[in-house]
């Protein structure tokens, strides 16, 4: 009873207008110190050690910063180009490149409001030149955006494995087919509507422009080359060849050599107001002035602002975690679940219940740090995978990005295409449709999560 | 979204550009010593064997002394879809109370972060469970030292004044955990601040709705021009 206390002081800060951060916070040292023996000691202790003890949280400033940099160099004008060139001739043409494009830049970043904004940015203004409606253009974004979390690397993946201790490798490659398969299952959706509603469709530029496009785009994309086969190894040739957390790493010092000195987008090479870019020979010194130039300062501290925002939320959660298995929460959780006779199914009902709700709430990282081991001791007791529930979670975060009233990127889709949110909630309800029935499929058919993981790494070992 | 520079809307102090200095440092530094091990493990087949926690104190100190800069430029994410639907009156006493509740964490979480660190630097925690009643003797902790993390000259001077003169092989903890009371404390006094603010109503709620709010405003600015 006294646990139904803390969630309803929890949800009563969030209301008021208190950061999610400290709503967790603040409602677990409260419910500790009048319950518990705790010292506020060991609590400014985990909050140190969310981020001191935890390894694989790591990866998620890196990949951040990897993203930002990508980001803030025209890598994602580069990608669409690509995405049109490929697919732009076809009825609806620009809208599946917008997709196409939106499932690139994913596999660069590993957060959908940040694909959103990259690709949404240049797609959306676009699309309307071409004669499609506003509406359309943000629903298509929208969506196509929530696969930025699906897709690895994925910063809400990172969070979930460690939560869970299972595997970010496999949770990463479990993501491909899933995001792929909702990839596609968009473009279907938007090319029968083309059809339909007679929608523009581009002209054939030919083999030529899509060889150029990909040149042109090379060195973005590489950088998916560089994470995938540095976690994993090329196929029997090598083995792994970094942590996850060191790929991400590396990524973001390819990601700033690629933006400073190949493409010039930024840094001291960057061609200002429209002039063209400067030519390393010309100014040999840049190699080092890189470092601390103004742009290079800039995008570290907006990576640096965006993960501390995120780490405080999930530090916050980390204690609210301590508290719930403290208390054996995820115990007593398990047995009523289990002696009410629940079976696999409806176990997954609740669980997609649950966070179709808590999404509302609450930033994915941080929901998945409370939920994740609430539901993870029944999904074993079941014998659900981990690695498939993980999927399973991964995918309702997506779909809670776009429902209302607290969907993360319906707002961004608003302040990108500049609709009130109204407007962009109806635009996004064909292809939430559209999630929902990938949400079924993902839940009830575990092989298209497991089985790459499976194939690449071999079969994993599950602790109870 | 081409290069941009400092931002014309947004003008900055001295003590801004000094955090946000200090951010950027921080993540750059991790990030170099995390790429250089890896770099010097394959091709020198070699290795900073203090690089990974010298790399997970600097993404605890990262994300502890930026809260406190996050507070002051009101970027910690929040609910706000029900605070707006209120009426403006209503809208400000609930930011009252909702900065009341994150003056009252900030506070119990700087007794903690006292007497979490105040042992490593030979000093006595306070007692009391939740409010401070006082100070207690206090098992002195001062001699323990980080795993790998070597120690520099630059701190000797702790030697004579808490660990009775000895010498340190590595790094004593009580610098990597100084980052709590001293973030802890930035905490508190931009809480302070912020809750001042709406108090004198230059400023209506602590929270942004989603972590994108910088992006989309810069976007939303380039449709217009």
């Amino acid at each position: 009873m006294t646990v139904l206390l803390l969630f309803v002081m929890i949800v009563g800060f969030l209301l008021i207008g208190v950061p999610i951060a400290v709503s967790l916070g603040l409602s677990s040292i409260i419910f500790l110190l009048a319950f518990s023996e705790t010292s506020l000691a060991s609590v400014a202790q985990s909050l140190y050690q969310a981020m001191a003890g935890h390894y694989t949280l790591l990866a998620i400033p890196f990949f951040i910063l990897a993203s930002s940099f990508m980001s803030t160099g025209g890598v994602a004008k580069r990608i669409v180009r690509f995405a049109i060139a490929c697919v732009g001739h076809m009825q609806g043409g620009l809208a599946i490149a917008g997709v196409f494009a939106c499932m690139i830049f994913a596999a660069l970043s590993g957060s959908s409001p940040a694909t959103v904004v990259a690709i949404g940015s240049i797609v959306i203004a676009a699309m309307r030149q071409m004669g499609y409606t506003k509406d359309f253009a943000a629903g298509v974004i929208c969506n196509a955006g929530t696969l930025g979390i699906l897709i690895p690397p994925s910063i809400v993946m990172v969070v979930y494995a460690s939560a869970t201790d299972v595997s970010v490798g496999r949770m990463f490659l479990a993501g491909v087919i899933p995001g792929l398969l909702a990839g596609l299952l968009l473009m279907i959706a938007i090319y029968v509507m083309a059809r339909f509603k007679n929608m523009p469709k581009g002209e054939w530029a030919g083999w030529g422009e899509i060889g150029l496009a990909f040149k042109d785009a090379f060195w973005g994309l590489m950088l998916i080359v560089i994470i995938m086969v540095g976690i994993y190894g090329v196929p029997g040739l090598t083995g792994a060849i970094f942590t996850p957390t060191e790929a991400a790493a590396v990524a973001s010092v390819y990601a700033f050599l690629v933006a400073t000195f190949v493409y010039r987008d930024m840094g001291p090479l960057a061609g200002r107001d429209g002039a063209a870019p400067i030519s390393l020979l010309q100014k040999p010194q840049a190699l080092v002035t890189a470092l601390w130039h103004e742009d290079t300062r800039k995008t570290l501290f907006d990576a640096g602002k965006l993960t501390i925002t995120l780490m405080f939320i999930i530090a916050n959660a980390l204690i609210l975690k301590h508290v719930l298995t403290d208390e054996q929460i995820p115990q007593m959780v398990a047995e009523a679940m289990l002696s009410a006779g629940f079976g696999k199914i409806m176990f997954l009902v609740i669980v997609n219940v649950i966070l179709l709700i808590g999404g509302q709430f609450m930033e994915p990282s941080g929901l998945i740090v409370i939920v994740a081991p609430l539901v993870f001791p029944i999904a074993i007791e079941l014998g659900v995978d981990p690695i498939h529930l993980g999927i399973i979670m991964v995918v309702n975060m997506e779909i809670g990005m776009i429902t209302p009233p607290v969907g993360l990127n319906l707002f961004v889709t608003s302040g990108v295409a500049g609709m009130p949110m109204m407007r962009v909630v109806k635009a996004a309800a064909p292809f939430l449709a559209v999630l929902f029935v990938f949400l079924i499929l993902v839940t009830y058919v575990p092989f298209l999560s497991t089985w790459l993981p499976t194939l690449a790494m071999g079969p994993e070992i599950i602790t109870k | 979204m081409s290069a941009t520079g400092s931002d014309p809307h947004h003008k900055r102090g001295f003590v801004d550009t000094l955090e946000e200095t200090v951010i950027a440092v921080l993540l750059g530094a991790m990030t170099v010593i995390t790429f250089v091990n890896v770099i010097l493990r394959y091709v020198f087949n070699h290795s900073l064997i203090w690089g990974l926690e010298l790399t997970l104190v600097l993404f605890a100190w990262l994300v502890i002394l930026g809260i406190s800069y996050a507070f002051k430029k009101t970027a910690h994410l929040g609910v706000d879809a029900i605070v707006n639907m209120l009426a403006p009156g209503t809208q400000r006493v609930m930011a009252l109370i909702a900065a009341a509740a994150c003056l009252i964490y900030a506070l119990l979480l700087m007794k903690g972060a006292w007497d979490y660190w105040a042992p490593y630097a030979a000093l006595e925690r306070t007692s009391g469970h939740w409010f401070p009643t006082g100070f207690e003797a206090t098992r002195d902790q001062a001699w323990y030292e980080t795993d790998q993390i070597p120690m520099i000259g630059l701190f000797r001077w702790l030697e004579p004044l808490i660990n009775q003169g000895e010498a340190y092989d590595k790094l004593p903890r009580v610098i990597p955990y100084f980052v709590l009371p001293f973030g802890v404390g930035l905490i508190l006094l931009r809480i302070v601040q912020a809750s001042w603010r709406i108090l004198t109503g230059k400023q209506s709620s602590l929270i942004v709705s989603h972590e994108a709010e910088d992006d989309v405003e810069r976007v939303a600015r380039a449709n217009e021009e």
